[in-house]
């Protein structure tokens, strides 16, 4: 045994490690060839043996130490809270009836999975993170994920009990906005894995400063999450759309905790994704 | 390299991903961090030849196109694995052991890796034009200076070692 892993580092090694060197480039250039279904297997098996139980003794070791501190906080944001929420209780009620006054029906009544950020991008593209919360805890792929700030993503891939997020920078990850001052209607992307850039029409009188939030439509997000807001806007190709750099509500880089939002795409929609 | 080795530049490599997912993030200025992986596999290279480097750019190239789009599978693990394997090439047969090459190497290191990168994802030329102005030089300059200082107190300690 110890002879063979002898003769095939020895292997490796030889002509000044050009053997190394063509198998794993011809192992990349596999990989780079192979199609989705496969390279998809390839990173989820990658992650839930090897990257996922590593990532979460490491995480581990890091959450018990900001226990303690995190419980002092607790307390003080306990006894601040209970004062809120005596005020609240009548907001809501007026909201209530607000609500019934305006027809207003389309409310996020949907059940929410707390989950903790458990390992993303070492690299300095940062598009997708793994989060612990799986099938077993009822997250589905497609779901909407979001932190308290705003829209972080949507699970792209759910394994038993861990999930992948796909965040907004995604480039594969293009979502319906709208501006919450004029409630015109955009498009969002990333076209390079760093920045966030938005569609809208140029009529619609978008400025540096509004605020933009789902619109609804794509049937995989609720409508009204905040997503960002506009930083700088340009000419785009086409003179009937304006370009516009957005700044997202919540940085990607230091994650801690998110919320999954426990709602399936609308029927129409999951039956594309099915195709 | 024996087993001790190995198992030694697998701690450092642990070590380099928990520092560029933590450190690397708190040293950023204005988007632009440092690269403590290309640093390590620039190192690992120089150091301990091209077998070393391609084997520690493929291992880290896959770690990170793990977490990077499906499309773009492959894409850091052979830029990485071509660049661990060039720079120990170019250790071994032409450049001395002095700080500006090394600090150099790390310098076109990196370009060479996001060139290929880039070619490999398809990014139109816009994107890569904008991309290589706003982060790839930053990020370059400031990552030479972070591995110069490393490679700096790495030659320290040697000389120390020897006297």
């Amino acid at each position: 045994m110890l002879r063979a892993i002898r003769f095939i580092v020895d292997l490796f090694t030889q002509r000044h490690g050009i053997v190394a060197f063509v198998f794993f480039l011809a192992l990349g250039l596999l990989m780079r060839q192979a199609p989705n279904t496969i390279r998809e297997s390839i990173v989820s098996s990658a992650v839930s043996t090897l990257y996922f139980p590593a990532q979460r003794i490491v995480s581990a070791v890091g959450h018990y130490k900001a226990v303690a501190l995190e419980n002092e906080q607790l307390k003080e944001e306990n006894a601040r809270l209970r004062q809120e929420t005596y005020h609240a209780r009548e907001g809501l009620q007026e909201l209530a009836r607000l609500h019934t006054l305006v027809r207003f029906d389309d409310k996020w009544d949907f059940p929410i999975v707390t989950a903790r950020v458990i390992g993303h991008n070492p690299g300095r593209f940062l598009t997708t993170m793994v989060i612990n919360r799986g099938t077993e805890h009822g997250v589905k792929e497609n779901m909407p994920v979001f932190s308290m700030n705003g829209l972080v993503g949507k699970i792209s891939k759910a394994g038993i009990s861990h999930s992948r997020v796909q965040l907004l920078v995604d480039p594969n990850l293009k979502l319906s906005v709208m501006d919450r001052r004029t409630r015109v209607v955009g498009f969002l992307e990333s076209m390079d894995g760093v920045r966030l850039t938005a569609l809208v029409p140029t009529h619609a009188g978008v400025h540096a400063g509004d605020t933009l939030v789902t619109s609804g439509l794509g049937g995989i997000f609720p409508k009204g999450i905040p997503v960002g807001t506009v930083k700088e806007v340009r000419k785009s190709d086409l003179d009937v759309m304006r370009q516009m750099e957005v700044s997202p509500f919540q940085d990607f880089s230091i994650l801690e905790e998110v919320f999954v939002m426990e709602k399936e795409p609308d029927w129409i929609i999951k039956e594309l994704l099915d195709e | 390299m024996n087993n001790l080795g190995w198992l030694k530049s697998l701690v450092l490599f642990v070590i380099v991903f928990a520092l560029q997912m933590t450190v690397a993030d708190w040293l950023s200025f204005f988007d632009v961090a440092p690269d403590f992986v290309m640093i390590f596999i620039v190192a690992m290279a120089i150091r301990r030849g091209p077998t070393a480097g391609c084997f520690w750019g493929f291992i880290a190239g896959f770690t990170q196109d793990v977490y990077a789009p499906v499309e773009w599978l492959g894409a850091n693990t052979i830029a990485m694995t071509v660049v661990g394997y060039a720079v120990g090439q170019l250790e071994e047969r032409f450049l001395s052991l002095n700080l500006p090459a090394k600090v150099g190497v790390l310098g076109l290191g990196f370009f060479v890796s996001d060139m290929i990168y880039f070619a490999i994802t398809g990014l139109s030329k816009d994107v890569v034009t904008n991309l290589f102005l706003t982060k790839s030089l930053p990020e370059c300059i400031y990552t030479m200076l972070i591995g110069g200082i490393f490679f700096y107190l790495d030659l320290g300690s040697k000389k120390k070692k020897h006297a």
